[in-house]
């Protein structure tokens, strides 16, 4: 089989627009897509403020008991679920960024792109960059729902870049495995189903709606290894101002930093895995190696 | 013209020098795919500057691979590309910048309107920004899509995305084009303007190669064709050589008195050395067939022979030899290499 062929052309001279010209181009036709095409983008936001609402509805008295026995009785359930939407909406937003590249891979999209002189890296980080863009608007939409819903922020505004922050880097995670998917399964269909079939058993096995230490026992030990798990503790404790991991307990940085410490370095070692795989991917089906 | 930012350099020596380079010169080429499929065996091939090239075989013969080979979107196994004088391996962005390259199936940005998708293939191809309002008006008129220039493409019929296709390919207005099976899958009315498009650009100096399944295209808008079987070339000329190379014309002739009159018309025309040394004869229902590349020279003195045997002829008629009679001699002869045991690989 071929190898990814890092940087194998010698003739790579700058294109006529330079590398951030090219990544510019790839932005832009990327946003415009979205702004075609804005149902996905408005239903994400709806999903997610649903949650809230149906998680409030629904669980509030229950949700109530479980804060109470986990630590948690002076925090109100919409707080306490503020981070779970915003990870939501940040996970499906993702998806957008395999299956922009399904509809490429099939339109022949992306084999009209590789024949140009845009280098592939400038043409995945101009469209990286437009769905990390969405990723943040989407954010910072259902955050101020949640705001005019009852939800509170304690760290105030600083921790309003820092949510969108440990958003932005569990956004990237995701939307490596779209992107893996995208390129194994090359069939929109069985990308959408995969990733919902993920999305789900994802949010609900981890911190997101409930405590670990209300889960049952193997529930628990799947929480603990979900990487939803940590995007929202670290999001929770920027919300709450607390430190609020129950994982991994550290006290060497004192305050919400022992949960956004060890919470980060689990987010940015699964970039790094996942968006390596992702590159090589990449790299692969936009070469010209036969296969 | 136009000229992309990126061409504009070489601009000044290209008159020069690189005008003596051939569009594509291919030493050599192959292909062999890992799992053993020798899709591409060492094709030679020269195709000068402004030339309107068609490349045929049939389904599987490996057109699609060595099209892919030309444009940089498929590294060769063995052999050599030069395209526009730039070596489609180790200079292969250099490549890009001056070929446009257009895919069997449709390619265009279905979200994006025809103006958006060509803006999109502007920049992507580094037109430079003064220059790539009025290019865009140019080309969308050229394919007429000027009165739907602001309709998302997912509102276009197959026909109008694939102009818009050829439109995108365009932009910079290459030194060479590649259109792999430009028109499969278009009415009639579409395809011609497609052909009169193309016809147009070719004429403004820019060398097409073209891949087809419609002879008849390939007859009327090439210059010189090559013939691809099995990853080999087997023919490569004009139209007219190529059909000449497959026995010209074929003679019909319709006899009365039957099946006694068919068969001693038939020895006649057999035993006659009229068309020698090229000449085929077969028995029809009412008379006999002659294929030979003599059938307009020495036709009416088979007439006048048969004429004087006793044999009353009652029709005839001269049919001059078609790119499918050139297309089924290469069928038959594939056929031909399936049939021996150990050879032929699908």
């Amino acid at each position: 089989m071929s190898t990814p062929d890092f940087g194998s052309e010698s003739s790579r001279v700058p294109s006529g627009n330079g590398v951030v010209g090219d990544i510019w181009v790839n932005f832009k036709r990327w946003n415009r897509k979205a702004i075609r095409n804005p149902t996905p983008v408005f239903l994400d936001v709806v999903m997610a403020v649903l949650s809230l609402l149906m998680f409030t509805a629904v669980f509030g008295e229950a949700g109530a008991l479980a804060l109470e026995q986990s630590g948690f009785g002076d925090v109100g359930y919409v707080s306490f679920l503020v981070p779970a939407v915003l990870v939501q909406v940040s996970m499906a937003s993702s998806v957008s960024s395999g299956i922009g590249l399904v509809e490429d891979l099939q339109t022949g999209m992306f084999e009209k792109v590789v024949v140009t002189p845009m280098s592939w890296t400038a043409v995945f980080a101009g469209k990286a960059a437009a769905e990390l863009l969405r990723i943040v608007l989407q954010v910072l939409v259902v955050l101020g729902l949640a705001l005019a819903i009852g939800g509170r922020i304690e760290t105030g505004l600083p921790g309003v870049v820092g949510i969108v922050f440990v958003c932005l880097l569990f956004g990237t995670w995701y939307m490596s495995l779209s992107n893996i998917l995208a390129l194994v399964t090359r069939d929109q269909e069985a990308l959408d189903a995969a990733a919902y079939a993920l999305l789900f058993p994802l949010l609900f096995i981890s911190s997101a709606f409930l405590p670990v230490s209300s889960l049952s026992g193997t529930t628990q030990i799947i929480a603990k290894l979900n990487p939803v798990t940590y995007a929202v503790d670290a999001v929770r404790a920027l919300v709450l101002d607390r430190d609020v991991m129950t994982v991994l307990e550290i006290s060497a940085f004192g305050g919400i930093y022992d949960t956004l410490a060890p919470a980060l370095a689990v987010l940015i070692a699964l970039n790094i895995v996942f968006g390596a795989t992702t590159i090589a991917l990449l790299s692969r089906a936009s070469s010209s190696k036969a296969d | 013209m136009v000229q992309s930012r990126r061409a504009h350099n070489a601009d000044d020596t290209r008159n020069e020098s690189a005008d003596r380079k051939p569009s594509v010169a291919v030493e050599n080429l192959s292909l062999t795919y890992s799992d053993g499929t020798e899709a591409v065996k060492g094709i030679s091939l020269s195709i000068p500057k402004g030339e309107f090239f068609g490349f045929l075989g049939p389904n599987g013969a490996g057109k699609t691979t060595t099209i892919k080979m030309l444009a940089t979107l498929l590294e060769p196994t063995d052999g050599t590309v030069r395209i526009n004088g730039y070596d489609a391996t180790s200079e292969r962005t250099a490549v890009r910048g001056t070929i446009g390259y257009m895919a069997q199936e449709t390619s265009v940005d279905e979200e994006l309107t025809a103006k958006e998708n060509l803006r999109f293939a502007c920049e992507a191809y580094g037109v430079a920004r003064a220059q790539r309002e009025g290019r865009i008006d140019e080309l969308l008129d050229l394919v007429d899509l000027a009165d739907v220039s602001d309709t998302p493409a997912e509102q276009f019929s197959g026909g109008m995305k694939k102009r818009l296709d050829a439109a995108t390919a365009l932009v910079h207005d290459p030194e060479l084009v590649f259109l792999d099976e430009p028109t499969t899958g278009l009415d009639p009315k579409a395809r011609n303007r497609l052909w009169a498009y193309f016809e147009r650009i070719n004429e403004n100096g820019t060398t097409i190669f073209l891949t087809t399944q419609y002879l008849e295209e390939a007859d009327q808008l090439c210059d010189r064709l090559a013939v691809i079987r099995d990853g080999t070339l087997v023919e490569d000329g004009s139209p007219d050589e190529l059909k000449r190379r497959v026995g010209g014309a074929r003679l019909e002739i319709d006899v009365d008195g039957g099946p006694a009159a068919v068969t001693e018309a038939t020895d006649i025309a057999r035993n006659s050395a009229l068309f020698e040394p090229d000449v085929a004869v077969d028995t029809t229902e009412d008379g006999l067939r002659v294929t030979t590349q003599f059938a307009s020279d020495h036709g009416t003195e088979l007439l006048v022979a048969l004429r004087d045997a006793g044999i009353s002829v009652s029709g005839f008629d001269i049919e001059e030899a078609s790119l499918d009679d050139v297309f089924l001699a290469i069928a038959d002869d594939q056929a031909d290499n399936l049939e021996q045991p150990g050879e032929g690989s699908a």
